[in-house]
């Protein structure tokens, strides 16, 4: 074989080395787009961690096809209702959720069958959420496949339900009008509790905001750390950690977080609550059901929401305040739910509380703020 | 160059001057100036309407052979023509004492601040008539007083008045924080309907529809919450029940009474 | 003529105007139109320098734009780069085949699937700008090396220049790929002549060194304001995904985008690229180029991407090494088509003519069949109410724009906390998750969300009021973060949030913001550096160079059997 020759034969085969390397050892970008976390790929599931984990590759990839039929109790649901179970049966935080990472945990396993945890981080618009799921993986022949434990639609049963809602609408006043001519005041709204602790993080700021008006405020609190000589350290807002709309008499629990300020350096902190006119529904109401406080280890808050309305809500944000015997705030948590309201049925929700904090909380509270899809204008 | 000591604000009038020959005229205040070139030896005149702006003034002629200063002040017309009329707040709750607050301005025709005091009327009236009246009279162009806020609720007209000239504004009177809130349960369908009685303040008004009261009901270190706004004067809810439940209600900071679910009994 | 029949009609139909990063150059030009000696930009990432992008073909899109426009600047321009493509595709094979195999290359650049891939849907002006003033400079490279020429030199050197001015990585890779072969070419030719046409590889060398350091030092001074920038704010942000580094073969939708559309019918060449260039001796250093190029342009597909650039495999994209890894195969291709053609006369050249109007017709349309912005809509009503009743006295952001960020850019007087230069942007709450431009942090998952919601989190620092929305998948989090939506634009498809309570914008970054002398640099050298490109080229030649037609005139057999060749 001539030198040309033995060029060409060798830049072929160099290629196609490179290449079966590339794809059975990929480098870390193109395993994230290929869907896995686990960098085997091509290997076939012969244990039933890597049947999980396929299947979570191909949830991630929205390969609905493959996820589906992988599934050894496919047979009990169809590919839309497994669809469904991971996206939401209505618009939610799940429809356009996007899986972030897996994590597979086998709690159980046999030569033909085995039990596994499989922790599904999706990643939303408004923050992350982990779905927990138990599933059951079982052998068949050579390879193993998954048991998917479907959540079954909640249907609500045929109804009408009688909507007689408030709605406060607001007319300003025009450019036209004569000067001291009034407008309607803002709303009135006063701090009633404050309350900043030092974490590992920072600072955190947190209190309870009252609406003591007879009309709806639209709210947020921001808040100013001074040091000793009077010059601001941080300013920051409470953004999604507060109820924004508040109804007549309601009360908001609020956060404003300082990350990397000592609370040792902090000399005063300056509250400004802002509150503004807004047109507002007082629809729709949610009960907060079997509210429960777990105490440590592992302490939580769980309940369930429940939607009074006759309208879906899409997405529900759970606020909790958490008080000592002295009736004192001493944290604010929350949680986004990941599935939509529907009328008169019950959601779960769990609350983490931070272990240090857990052992003296006494009591608590909980406000829910919901988003309806074409309702915010 | 002998001008007038003061003109009022808008009016004609003329400057004597003395001499032969051309000048300019300059009259520069706080907010206006003025040019004019006159013949020295004849008087120089100014039209109503020319020189309007309240405030002192500096009178300048000059020219080849002459360089004279004075001074002059330009002051509000007596008459009243428009009153600026601050009241706050637009909404309080009732029986607030000193609550209501007015303050008048009153304008010339060229919005000068009138200076010279000036009797001012402040009326508060509802619909069946006058509730409230003040007298005060303006210092340095300006007028304000306090009223209290009435026991009822319901829009006042707030009036202040000067001469014949008036304006109006309206102060919603709201109720105050709820008085008492009294709840009562009944099973329905198995569960609790709970519901207040209507709920006033402790003037007897009624609190509005919308205001939220909170149910609670405790069982077992287990909690239900909800947020119920008030409609046609009531809050009302379905919730669990639970044999030996507790259930209270609050709105705000006022906290209404407890009571122990014994199963129907 | 046949770029000219081509690519005429669909510049003349603004068809760039639907990639990725047309509105990008276009947003920069038209600072450069009313601020040619500022660089200073407040319009984006509440204020950031211009100095991070090499300038050229963008201060010449300005320039052409007081004739005919932006848009249409933009489209003389890019035209302007395509001809001057197969221009220097043409000099460069002849360097290292004859007149009609450079001919055939020069014709088949017009086809090129990667060139209009990179002019209709990535809209990589700058690199597509600077590769052809690369390939024309080549040639007088190779002079300088071979015969010592000092106009060469001259020559090469104002070119290589302005092709950095133009896209400096261009510079940086482009030494490695293209001029690593010449280099070879030079010593491999300079053995095999006779002795009074010998040149020693201390000479050669030596020339090498003179010419780098020549052109290392114009470079420095002519890029300065960027080097400056560079120095004083090091690019530390997180690495943003890109599916260019994605495996083509795992991830097939990805090897679709970036293997099959650029490539097209190229792909069938590649086989006979490889033979024909491994055959004969003096296309090897080519071939070679090519091979690596093509390795590093298949992304996280093979290891030796991220083997040779290391950290810069998470930063760099790949379609643009696909582009240079096509342009030095164009050279062998022409080769290949040459004994194609004579073997199988009009067949050949019947097939040949289909497969290359199918490669440019895939490229083409690929704009329209995977578009940049899933819809295409106007800003003008964004931009009116921007402009009206103070709003732009505010920042504001938007969501589901796509690469109509840029354009809106262009159309307002407001300024953003966004932009999509992500090599300009220095604010931490950019730069610091992973995430690229925050009108599509959707796409960029959780780094992406991260982002945007440290930057919603600290509107009030940079008086960013207003969010304008056109994908409700945000709506929540808005909602949720104290946004209320205060209008609706474009039939209720667009929809703008407002916040209470925020400050006006005020100046900001003013640390960044490059001195008046850097300004006048900025607008005087690289410009200048292109006008005495076009003045030197000009100056005439004194002897052929390169390979001569008396060289390798290889009749088929000889080159099949490897004769003489290996």
């Amino acid at each position: 074989m001539n030198k040309g020759r033995l060029l060409a034969a060798g830049i072929a085969v160099a290629t196609l080395l490179l290449l079966v390397i590339g794809t059975m050892w990929p480098v870390t970008s193109a395993v994230a787009y290929a869907g896995g976390g686990q960098g085997d790929l091509l290997v076939a599931p012969s244990t039933p961690e890597a049947a999980a984990n396929d299947l979570g590759t191909q949830i991630r990839l929205h390969a609905w096809d493959k996820a589906y039929s992988s599934l050894a109790n496919k047979a009990e649901f169809t590919q839309d209702q497994f669809i469904h179970d991971l996206t939401g049966y209505a618009l939610s935080l799940r429809t356009y959720a996007t899986l972030d990472g897996f994590e597979v945990q086998p709690l159980h396993q046999t030569a033909n069958d085995a039990d596994m945890i499989m922790k599904l981080r999706w990643s939303t618009v408004v923050g992350t959420f982990e779905d927990k799921r138990n599933v059951h993986a079982t052998r068949s022949g050579d390879h193993w496949a998954v048991n998917w434990p479907i959540v079954p639609e909640q249907h609500v049963p045929p109804q009408v339900i009688p909507v007689n809602y408030l709605r406060w609408d607001v007319i300003t006043s025009g450019s036209g009008d004569d000067w001291g001519a009034q407008d309607v005041e803002a709303p009135h709204v006063r701090i009633v509790d404050m309350h900043p602790v030092n974490r590992a993080d920072g600072v955190v700021v947190m209190g309870e905001l009252l609406n003591e008006d007879v009309i709806p405020a639209y709210v947020s609190v921001r808040s100013t750390l001074l040091a000793k000589n009077g010059s601001v350290l941080d300013s920051e807002g409470s953004f999604d950690m507060i109820s924004h709309t508040l109804l007549p008499k309601q009360v908001t629990p609020f956060v404003i977080r300082f990350p990397g300020v000592d609370l040792s350096d902090v000399a005063s902190i300056r509250m400004q609550p802002l509150s503004v006119l807004v047109s507002a529904s007082a629809d729709p109401v949610i009960e907060v059901l079997n509210q429960q406080y777990n105490a440590p280890p592992g302490a939580s808050l769980t309940g369930q929401l429940s939607n009074q309305s006759g309208q879906t809500v899409n997405v529900a944000h759970v606020i909790s305040s958490f008080y000592d015997k002295n009736g004192q705030l001493i944290w604010v948590a929350g949680q986004y739910i990941d599935r939509a309201l529907q009328p008169q049925t019950p959601v779960d929700f769990h609350i983490s509380v931070p272990e240090d904090i857990a052992r003296n909380v006494n009591t608590e509270r909980t406000v829910v703020s919901t988003y309806v899809l074409g309702g915010s204008l | 160059m002998t001008p007038p000591p003061s003109v009022t604000a808008g009016s004609a009038f003329a400057i004597p001057t003395t001499g032969s020959g051309k000048a300019a005229l300059y009259i520069v205040g706080p907010a206006q100036a003025v040019r004019r070139d006159v013949d020295l030896g004849q008087p120089a005149s100014f039209a109503a309407g020319v020189l309007y702006n309240a405030g002192h003034y500096v009178v300048l002629l000059t020219g080849d052979s002459v360089a004279d200063t004075a001074e002059l002040d330009v002051v509000p017309a007596p008459q009243p023509e428009t009153l600026g009329f601050l009241a706050k707040p637009s909404r309080l709750p009732v029986g607030t004492p000193n609550g209501i607050s007015g303050a008048i301005y009153i304008f010339d025709a060229y919005h000068n601040l009138i200076t010279k005091p000036l009797p001012a009327t402040l009326e508060l009236s509802n619909a069946s008539g006058i509730v409230q009246t003040r007298t005060v009279t303006t210092l340095n162009g300006l007028a304000w007083t306090e009223m209290n806020s009435a026991e009822k609720e319901g829009t006042v007209k707030f009036v202040a008045r000067v001469g014949n000239i008036s304006s109006t504004r309206i102060i919603d009177q709201v109720p105050g924080d709820p008085c008492a809130i009294t709840i009562s349960a009944a099973p329905a369908n198995g569960k609790l309907l709970v519901q207040t009685a209507p709920v006033h303040d402790c003037s007897g008004n009624a609190i509005p529809d919308g205001t939220i009261v909170t149910f609670t009901e405790t069982y077992n270190n287990m909690q239900t919450t909800v947020d119920v706004p008030l409609k046609q004067g009531v809050a009302r809810v379905t919730m669990p029940a639970y044999k030996g439940s507790k259930i209270s209600a609050a709105s705000g900071v006022v906290a209404g009474n407890e009571i122990l679910w014994g199963g129907g009994q | 003529m046949a770029a000219v029949a081509i690519h005429l009609p669909l510049m003349l139909m603004q068809l760039p105007l639907k990639s990725y990063d047309t509105n990008f150059h276009i947003f920069f030009a038209s600072h450069y139109v009313h601020h040619w000696f500022d660089p200073w930009n407040p319009k984006w990432f509440a204020g950031f320098s211009q100095t991070t992008y090499p300038p050229l073909p963008q201060q010449w899109v300005a320039l052409v734009s007081w004739v005919c426009g932006l848009n249409m600047a933009y489209m003389a321009v890019q035209l302007a780069a395509i001809l001057l493509l197969a221009i220097g595709v043409y000099r460069f094979s002849r360097l290292w085949v004859g007149p009609r195999a450079a001919s055939y290359a020069a014709l088949a650049s017009v086809f090129l699937g990667n060139e209009s891939f990179l002019v209709y849907s990535a809209g990589q002006l700058s690199t597509t700008f600077a590769a052809p003033i690369y390939l024309n400079a080549l040639p007088f490279f190779f002079d300088w090396l071979r015969y010592g020429k000092w106009r060469s030199l001259l020559k090469a050197s104002v070119l290589l220049v302005a092709a950095a001015a133009a896209h400096h990585a261009t510079l940086i890779f482009g030494s490695a790929f293209f001029a690593l072969p010449v280099i070879a070419l030079v010593l491999m030719e300079s053995s095999e002549s006779e002795s009074d046409e010998k040149t020693s590889v201390q000479a050669v060398i030596a020339r090498t060194v003179m010419l780098t350091v020549l052109v290392g030092a114009a470079i420095a001074v002519v890029l300065l304001p960027y080097w400056i920038g560079l120095i004083r704010y090091p690019i530390t942000q997180t690495p943003i995904p890109h599916p260019s580094r994605a495996s083509y073969i795992l991830s097939p939708q990805w090897g679709l985008n970036y293997f099959i559309v650029p490539y097209g019918a190229l792909i069938l060449a590649l086989p006979f690229i490889v033979i024909r260039g491994a055959a004969v001796t003096r296309l090897r250093p080519l071939l070679l180029g090519f091979w690596v190029a093509f390795l590093v342009g298949l992304g996280g597909t093979t290891p030796v991407g991220k083997v040779l650039l290391g950290r810069a495999f998470e930063v760099l994209t790949f379609e643009r090494f696909s582009y240079w890894a096509a342009l030095l195969a164009l050279p062998i291709l022409g080769l290949v088509l040459v004994e194609f053609i004579d073997r199988f006369r009009l067949k050949a050249a019947i097939a040949t003519a289909l497969l290359a109007a199918s490669t440019c017709a895939l490229a083409v349309a690929w704009s329209s069949i995977r578009p940049a912005d899933a819809a295409n809509f106007d800003v003008a009503s964004v931009a009116l109410w921007l402009n009206r009743d103070g709003h732009d006295r505010f920042r504001y952001v938007t969501l589901g724009f796509g690469s109509k960020l840029s354009r809106l850019a262009i159309m307002t007087d407001a300024t953003s906390v966004d932009g999509e230069s992500n090599s300009s942007r220095m604010l931490p709450e950019l730069t610091k998750f992973g995430g690229a431009a925050l009108t599509s942090s959707k796409y960029f998952a959780k780094p992406g969300l991260d982002s945007l919601r440290a930057m919603l989190a600290h509107a009030d620092r940079y008086g960013l009021k207003w969010v304008i929305v056109r994908d409700s998948y945000y709506d929540p989090l808005l909602y949720f973060a104290g946004w209320r939506q205060v209008d609706e634009l474009d039939d209720k498809t667009i929809t703008v949030w407002g916040k209470d309570g925020v400050p006006p914008a005020t100046p900001m970054n003013a640390s960044q913001m490059p001195p008046h002398w850097q300004g006048v640099l900025w607008g005087t050298l690289p410009f200048g550096f292109s006008i005495l490109a076009l003045l030197v080229i000009f100056l005439p030649e004194e002897r052929t160079r390169g390979f001569r037609d008396d060289d390798v005139s290889l009749s088929r057999e000889q080159a099949l059997n490897g004769e003489v060749l290996s």
